[in-house]
Parts: structure tokens; C-alpha cells; sequence
């Protein structure tokens, strides 16, 4: 696994994390909080068995709706239809109880308000604000049927500014500490990134110093031979020379292009080839655009595909074009290459000229 | 027989002299007579008439970039074909427009040479992969426009692509392929610094039907213009 992987996982392990304290905070407060009141205020209820069966219902949207987040994302109308249930259920609650002093014995508000924090908290906080909002009023509406006297309307006030103030807070801490969590892990990421850029810089450098000394090897050799006589019309030398010829130009042509950067990718099929005796030159026009991962495998799919096919020589172009890049081979394969099929913005033509494959992967960055 | 293309090399690589020569000598129809060769311009200065008709120039010379010197070659009525290891295309560009008639990378010798040196002394324009690639690559502000299919010509071109099948690519024939190619050289040969060989392309290429008057860019104002800002090129001990 690469550290990315790791960045991005310790993102998520946060997120979880802040997800289970909204889990803890809000099963506790039903339990405990409303749970208590409850029993607390048991005689004043008009009907007992049925503030049980809402509260029941309570813990059962609270119940699902702490399975959901736990489980990843939740599709924003399952988190409504949740939300909604509680908001009936306080409704019927807070409509159930005794006239006189419904404020004084309502567990449901508070129960409803968190049931809506725990579904719709990572979702815009103004989603969270709008259902809390339809849940005050409803409460509300239910004191103002009864009779609405200013005492009333004072409980109401200091009762919303308590739940709902404290709700609206845990939501919006959530939203911040995930905030800091994705900082974190970018963070991490880029100086991940910037290390994983100076090894693949050694890397390739090794790579260059051991194909030097693999010429050293091949090309050394040749020109003794050539040097001792040998007859230079000889078609196993000539193909040796070519191919030598053409592993030279692509180290000195080799400029410093980014690590993972197509022009390296290629070369290295370029090498593979080499070692079958076949002589590639790869030339670039422009100023190349960076090609994300996926496109670039399927254009090296392409050239691993044609250079597998090619018999003695093969070109690789890479070439600006409006909006991407055109890299194209051609190649002596004698027949018609199997190429990848187009994905990842890559269109790929090909056309057939007698022996002469000309294919083009043409990567479009719109 | 028509009438053989003299020809000088100025080379500093005795091997090198010697490979152009023997691709000139197995030239089926001894079109070029070598006549001249040199490892540097020195001989060539101070005699009054050309000693050829074209010089295939080395642009290094004793570890030196000679792409200045080439003004002068052309003024004093020659025309150069640049032969050049070199195939970085801010180089290509230069030759070009210091008034050499075509480029040819060492590796494109064998196959381009002795056509270049051929097109060359007719005047007329012949572009090499290598060139085509310069083309591709120029982003300078005063670059000629070039038509969607003359840059489709030369893209496919640059890649690798014989003449015919970009032909078959662009469902044109062969000849018109010729014709996008040359017309974008004789665009080339219209901008930048003035010289008598790229005047003499011009005029070859509305005589022959390769591009109209109307097609080129305004000559007088663009000249003048890059005589006062030629930032891009850099053309060195200027």
C-alpha cells in the first residue's frame, strides 16, 4: 500500500472517529436525557404507553439512522425520511402531552433535534439549520394551540436557544474538525508526494547509469568488431548497429522530464524493445502536457502492444495539439497490432500501409 | 542530362565529409558534383564568385555554432542546406530563418540529403521530419499562421508517416500532401529576418502554384517589426 493510501485512510479513520462521538452523544442523550425525563415526569403524561411507544420509535430512527453513518455515506433521502420521523414523532409527542406545562415535560424536541444532527451533519450545514428550524416551529405551533401565555414563550425561547444552539455547535465542530482532518492528510500527502518525486528521481538516474553501462557492454564490443575487420554489409551487424545507433540518441535525448512522465514510460518500453533488436527513436514537439496515470497506461498499453509487434524499427512521436497530446508509432509489424481499446480520453486510430502500421493515441484533457 | 548542382561540404569530421560524399557518388543519377570541400568557412570568404551552387554546412564547427555565418553564405549567393547533429528546434528555427534553405539531421542524411541539396538549387522548399518538428514546435508571437491542414500534413509527417499514406490519411493525394508541406516552409520563408535565399523561395513557390501572394503575411511591416524585437531567438553574438 503507498503512503497516499495511508493519507487518505487516516482521513477517513478521522472522520469515522468524529462520526462515532456524534453516534455516542446522541444514543447517550436519548437514553440518558429523555430517558430520565421520562420516567422523571411519568405521572403527568396523558397517555404513558404511548410517550413509550414514541420514545421507542425515537430510539429506532436513532438506532438506524447511527447504522447508516457508520456504515459510509447516507443518500440524502434516507437521511430526510429519518429526520422526518423523529420530527412527526416529537410532534405527536409534544400534541400527547398535558396542556398546562408541555415545555416542562417534552423530551421529544431535544430527542428529534439530535436524531437530525446525526443523520444530516455532514451534509450542508444550512440542511441541519432548515430542519431544526421546521422542528422548533412545529413544537411551537403544538404551545401555541394550547394557549400561548408569555411564561410560555419565555421556556420556549430559552429552550431553543439551549438545544438547538448546542446542536447547530456539534454540527458545525464536526464540520470543522473534518475540514482539519482533510488539511492534515493533504499535508501528509504533498510531502509524500515531494519524497516519492525524489526517489523516483534516483530511481530513474540509476536506471540511466545502468543503461550507460549496458551500452558500455553492447555498443564497446560492436566497434571493436567493426575496428577488427568485420564486413559492414553483414545484415546481423547492421541490425546490431542500428539498434545500438538508436539506444545511444535516446540517452542523450533523454532530457530530465518529471518522474512518471510519459516520455520516461516510453522510453522504457523503447529499452525492451532494444533488447529484441529492434531500433526505436522516440522525438517529442512542444512543450508536452502533463497525461494523468490512467491515459498514460493506455497509451503505453499501445506501444508495449506495437513495439511487442515490430520487427526491426519502430518512431515514437509525442506531439502538442490543441488540448492534449498526439503520440503516435510507426513501425515495420507486418500486421495489424490488437491496440487497446479508447478509455481514459485516449482515442487511439490506427491505418495499415503494406508492412507499415501507423497508429496514433491521441489523449484530450476536455 | 540536365545540368549537375555543384555542391561544397564544410564539414569538420573527415568521416562525415567522407559518408556525404559517397551518398552523393551512389546518387543514381549523379544529379550533384561534389566539388568543394572544407573543415570550416575560412576558404569560402573573399572569393568573388560561388564556388557552388549549394554548400552542405556542419552548423558546429570546431565546437561552434556557425548559424550566424549563414547571412552572410547567402548573401554572397549561396544556398545552404544545414546538416546537423543538432536537432533541438530553437536551432532548426534559427538556421531557417537566418536564410538556410533546408535542415537535415544527421540521422535523415541517407534518405534526405542529396533531395535537400537538389530542392535547394531550384529554389524550392524541402522539409525534413526534423524541420516539420521545429514547425510543430515554434510558439514564437511572430509565427506564420498555419491552416488546419497544413499542420495536419506536418504532424503526420513529423511522425514518421510516408508521403502517400498521409496521403491516404487525409484522403488527398500525394501531391496535395506535397503541396500543405511546402506551403507552410514558403509561409516560414515569408517572416522573419529579409534574405535574398528565402526571397527566391518565395517567389519560386508563387510561381509554381504552391501558395498565392494573398496567403502570405504582410512582408514589409512583419520584417521591419522583428528587426526591432526579436526576443525568442536569441541569435547568439548579437
Amino acid at each position: 500500500m503507498s503512503d497516499a493510501q495511508s493519507t487518505t485512510m487516516m482521513e477517513g479513520r478521522y472522520q469515522r472517529a468524529f462520526t462515532i462521538a456524534v453516534v455516542v452523544l446522541v444514543a447517550g442523550w436519548h437514553l440518558a436525557g429523555d430517558g430520565g425525563q421520562l420516567l422523571q415526569y411519568r405521572p403527568d403524561y396523558a397517555s404513558y404507553p404511548f410517550q413509550v411507544a414514541i420514545w421507542l420509535v425515537m430510539a429506532a430512527a436513532i438506532a438506524v439512522g447511527s447504522l447508516l453513518m457508520l456504515r459510509g455515506s447516507v443518500d440524502w433521502r434516507l437521511a430526510w425520511a429519518i429526520a422526518i420521523v423523529a420530527l412527526v414523532a416529537s410532534t405527536a409527542s409534544a400534541v400527547e402531552s398535558p396542556a398546562g406545562h408541555m415545555l416542562a415535560v417534552n423530551w421529544a424536541w431535544g430527542s428529534a433535534g439530535w436524531t437530525g444532527v446525526l443523520v444530516l451533519h455532514r451534509r450542508r450545514l444550512a440542511e441541519l439549520a432548515s430542519f431544526l428550524a421546521i422542528e422548533a416551529a412545529a413544537t411551537f405551533s403544538v404551545q401555541a394551540w394550547d394557549g400561548l401565555t408569555r411564561l410560555d414563550l419565555a421556556a420556549f425561547l430559552a429552550l431553543m436557544a439551549w438545544s438547538t444552539g448546542a446542536q447547530i455547535a456539534v454540527a458545525a465542530a464536526v464540520k470543522a474538525l473534518d475540514a482539519a482532518a482533510g488539511r492534515a492528510a493533504a499535508a501528509a500527502r504533498s510531502e509524500e508526494a515531494a519524497r516519492e518525486r525524489a526517489a523516483t528521481a534516483e530511481i530513474i538516474q540509476a536506471a540511466r547509469h545502468a543503461r550507460w553501462l549496458a551500452l558500455q557492454e553492447s555498443t564497446v564490443p560492436l566497434v571493436a568488431e567493426l575496428a577488427a575487420g568485420a564486413d559492414p554489409s553483414d545484415e546481423r551487424l547492421r541490425v546490431s548497429c542500428a539498434v545500438q545507433a538508436a539506444q545511444l540518441r535516446r540517452l542523450m535525448a533523454e532530457g530530465d522530464e518529471l518522474p512518471g512522465s510519459l516520455v520516461h514510460e516510453l522510453h522504457a518500453s523503447a529499452d525492451a524493445a532494444a533488447l529484441r533488436g529492434v531500433a526505436v527513436e522516440i522525438e517529442t514537439a512542444g512543450t508536452l502536457p502533463p497525461v494523468p496515470g490512467p491515459a498514460r497506461r493506455v497509451i503505453t498499453d499501445a506501444a508495449i502492444a506495437i513495439l511487442t509487434s515490430a520487427r526491426s524499427q519502430a518512431r515514437i512521436t509525442l506531439a502538442t495539439v490543441t488540448a492534449g497530446i498526439a503520440v503516435s508509432f510507426v513501425a515495420d509489424t507486418g500486421s495489424v497490432v490488437l491496440l487497446p481499446s479508447a478509455s481514459q480520453g485516449v482515442a487511439i486510430e490506427h491505418q495499415q500501409d503494406g508492412g507499415t502500421l501507423w497508429a496514433e493515441a491521441r489523449w484530450n484533457n476536455r | 542530362m540536365e545540368q549537375q548542382v555543384t555542391v561544397a561540404i564544410i564539414e569538420d569530421h573527415p568521416v562525415v565529409t567522407e559518408g556525404v560524399a559517397s551518398w552523393i557518388r551512389s546518387d543514381p543519377g549523379q544529379r550533384v558534383l561534389l566539388v568543394h570541400t572544407a573543415r570550416d568557412l575560412t576558404e569560402l570568404h573573399g572569393v568573388a564568385r560561388p564556388a557552388a551552387d549549394v554548400i552542405i554546412l556542419d552548423l558546429e564547427l570546431s565546437g561552434e555554432l556557425v548559424t550566424t555565418q549563414i547571412p552572410g553564405l547567402v548573401s554572397s549567393g549561396y544556398r545552404v542546406v544545414a546538416f546537423s547533429g543538432h536537432s533541438d528546434p530553437s536551432i532548426v528555427m534559427e538556421t531557417l530563418d537566418n536564410g538556410a534553405h533546408a535542415y537535415v539531421s544527421k540521422e535523415e542524411g541517407s534518405e534526405h540529403l542529396v533531395e535537400a541539396v537538389l530542392a535547394a538549387a531550384a529554389d524550392r522548399p524541402y522539409v525534413t521530419r526534423s524541420q516539420a518538428r521545429a514547425m510543430l514546435s515554434d510558439q514564437r508571437p511572430g509565427r506564420p499562421e498555419l491552416s488546419a491542414q497544413e499542420l495536419q500534413a506536418l504532424l503526420l509527417w513529423f511522425q514518421g508517416m510516408s508521403k502517400a499514406s498521409v496521403g491516404r490519411r487525409m484522403s488527398i493525394s500525394e501531391n496535395t500532401v506535397r503541396q500543405y508541406i511546402s506551403r507552410a516552409r514558403a509561409k516560414y520563408a515569408a517572416t522573419g529576418r529579409t534574405a535574398p535565399s528565402k526571397d527566391a523561395l518565395l517567389a519560386r513557390a508563387i510561381e509554381d502554384g504552391v501558395i498565392k501572394p494573398g496567403e502570405i503575411m504582410p512582408y514589409t511591416s512583419f520584417a521591419s517589426a522583428a528587426a526591432n524585437h526579436r526576443p525568442s531567438l536569441g541569435t547568439p553574438g548579437q
